[in-house]
């Protein structure tokens, strides 16, 4: 069985008013290092439309998470 | 040629074979515990009241009240199919299992032997026995052999001719081809229907519609590799030979006390560590099993970290397990599933220092690499390991640009 790597995994994030994530698995951010979007298969059933953040928690962590701005909810990736 | 035998429904009918009556009437294999209230495979009396497989629970008791619910016996599946395994090979079949109820060999050793293709699949789906209305089928490729034997009727063999088996495909149902059901609807309401219809698509539309198991599907559909990447779809590769090193007891009355079971497994050990088949060799994974008061039966397996033939780490490993039987126990077995393959351990005269696996070099660096692939292989099954193939790596999207593929 064919598996993906660094597929999606859900996360639990509180956003800010502007969208930006707060806290990202009940850890408090302590920074956004990079903020970009990806806009792809607009020309399928299927598109994509995610928000990432790069954020550093205060636990010293870095992480990168986006929102899933087709089909909502917040996701963590590796890789991205 | 690529051989393949199917046995439909196959835990179902080994649950079946101690209460046959129920064979008869609508019954269906029970939900597994703690997972979602699906059905398993049933009776041909519960597909005439419109029970299928995969069914909801309360949806199949809606359409037949009367349904039975037929309790999982996974020690009973694995003593059955090892049984149907034994007796292909006893029959001269190098057989490769893939779970029960579907197993491929490969028809050139036995071809010479028996007289042919077609003869060695009927001496194949004669080992395994009348009752279990297996089906033979045999083709160039895994894929096309499966769907022979999928399509062919119980106790038939159905063979493709070399370089044939396009033409044998294309008008077959995608239901045959390992495709989630979304997908398989997708591809219906496009107009899609047929195995043919698919492999006549570009694969570059296939794999941008369905992902990469839309586009393995259609590698299979066009009966070609050349997407499969990491499957030999034409190769089998069979199972190393069985040790068939069981031991059991059986209680005088149903027992739940753990200080007894822990006594018992205490006895079985010392009885299959005893056994002259063992030759010395260590134990690499074991199972305990348990046939459960009131039907069903319970089992567990076991990994060692290192290759073990002492009573105290095998205890160790399996006493906790005793915890979990969810009912009284009438039996308990022991089977011992690998062994290492030799007698001794070479151990190291000095101990190295420091960080010892970065002084490891050479041959020594790759056995022990063997080694704890073979760990690894045997504690979480032939697909733990896998290589990491790189599909699109420019993809802006991460989980696009590389699949994890198992490797044998």
């Amino acid at each position: 069985m064919l598996a993906r790597l660094n597929e999606p995994q859900p996360a639990l994030v509180e956003e800010r008013f502007d969208g930006s994530p707060d806290r990202v698995n009940r850890q408090p951010v302590a920074a956004i290092r990079e903020e970009w979007r990806v806009l792809d298969r607009w020309w399928t059933e299927e598109p994509i439309s995610r928000r990432y953040f790069e954020v550093v928690l205060e636990s010293g962590q870095n992480v990168v998470v986006f929102r899933d701005q087709e089909q909502g909810g917040w996701f963590s990736q590796r890789g991205a | 040629m690529i051989a393949c035998i199917l046995v439909p429904g196959f835990e179902l009918q080994a649950a079946l074979r101690s209460r046959p009556r129920l064979g008869l009437r609508p019954a269906a294999l029970a939900p597994e515990a703690g997972t979602e209230p699906l059905l398993g495979p049933v009776t041909a009396a519960a597909e005439a009241a419109g029970v299928r497989p995969g069914m909801r629970l309360g949806e199949a008791l809606a359409l037949c009240p009367s349904i039975a619910l037929v309790e999982r016996d996974p020690s009973g599946v694995e003593e059955e199919w090892e049984g149907i395994l034994g007796r292909l090979e006893d029959s001269g079949f190098a057989i490769e299992p893939v779970e029960p109820g579907c197993l491929y060999f490969d028809t050139r050793g036995v071809e010479r032997l028996y007289g042919g293709v077609k003869p060695a699949l009927t001496r194949a789906l004669a080992s395994v026995g009348v009752s279990w209305n297996a089906s033979a089928g045999a083709a160039d490729r895994r894929f096309a052999a499966l769907a022979a034997a999928a399509i062919a009727r119980p106790g038939q063999a159905v063979v493709v001719d070399d370089g044939r088996s396009k033409e044998f495909l294309a008008p077959l149902p995608l239901s045959l081809l390992p495709l989630e059901q979304p997908r398989r609807e997708e591809l219906g309401h496009l107009g899609v229907k047929k195995i043919g219809q698919l492999a006549g698509l570009p694969g570059s539309a296939v794999a941008e519609r369905l992902g990469p198991d839309g586009r393995r599907a259609w590698s299979l559909a066009r009966n070609d590799d050349t997407a499969n990447a990491g499957f030999n779809d034409t190769q089998v590769t069979p199972r190393p030979p069985a040790t068939d090193l069981a031991e059991r007891l059986e209680f005088p009355e149903a027992v739940a006390n753990e200080l007894t079971l822990r006594r018992a497994l205490t006895a079985l050990l010392d009885r299959i560590l005893a056994r002259p088949e063992r030759g010395g060799r260590e134990i690499r994974k074991v199972a305990l099993s348990a046939r459960l008061v009131g039907g069903g039966s319970w089992r567990r397996t076991a990994t060692l970290r290192e290759p073990s033939a002492e009573r105290g780490v095998l205890r160790a490993a399996l006493g906790p397990k005793l915890a979990e039987l969810p009912a009284p126990v009438l039996s308990l077995g022991v089977e011992l599933l690998t062994l290492s393959e030799s007698e001794g351990r070479q151990l190291a005269l000095v101990r190295p220092g420091g960080n010892a696996i970065c002084r490891l070099e050479g041959d020594e660096l790759e056995s022990r690499l063997r080694d704890g692939l073979r760990q690894v292989r045997a504690r979480a099954g032939a697909g733990a390991v896998a290589t990491v193939v790189e599909v699109a790596p420019w993809s802006r999207i991460p989980e696009q640009r590389a699949l994890l593929v198992p490797r044998d």
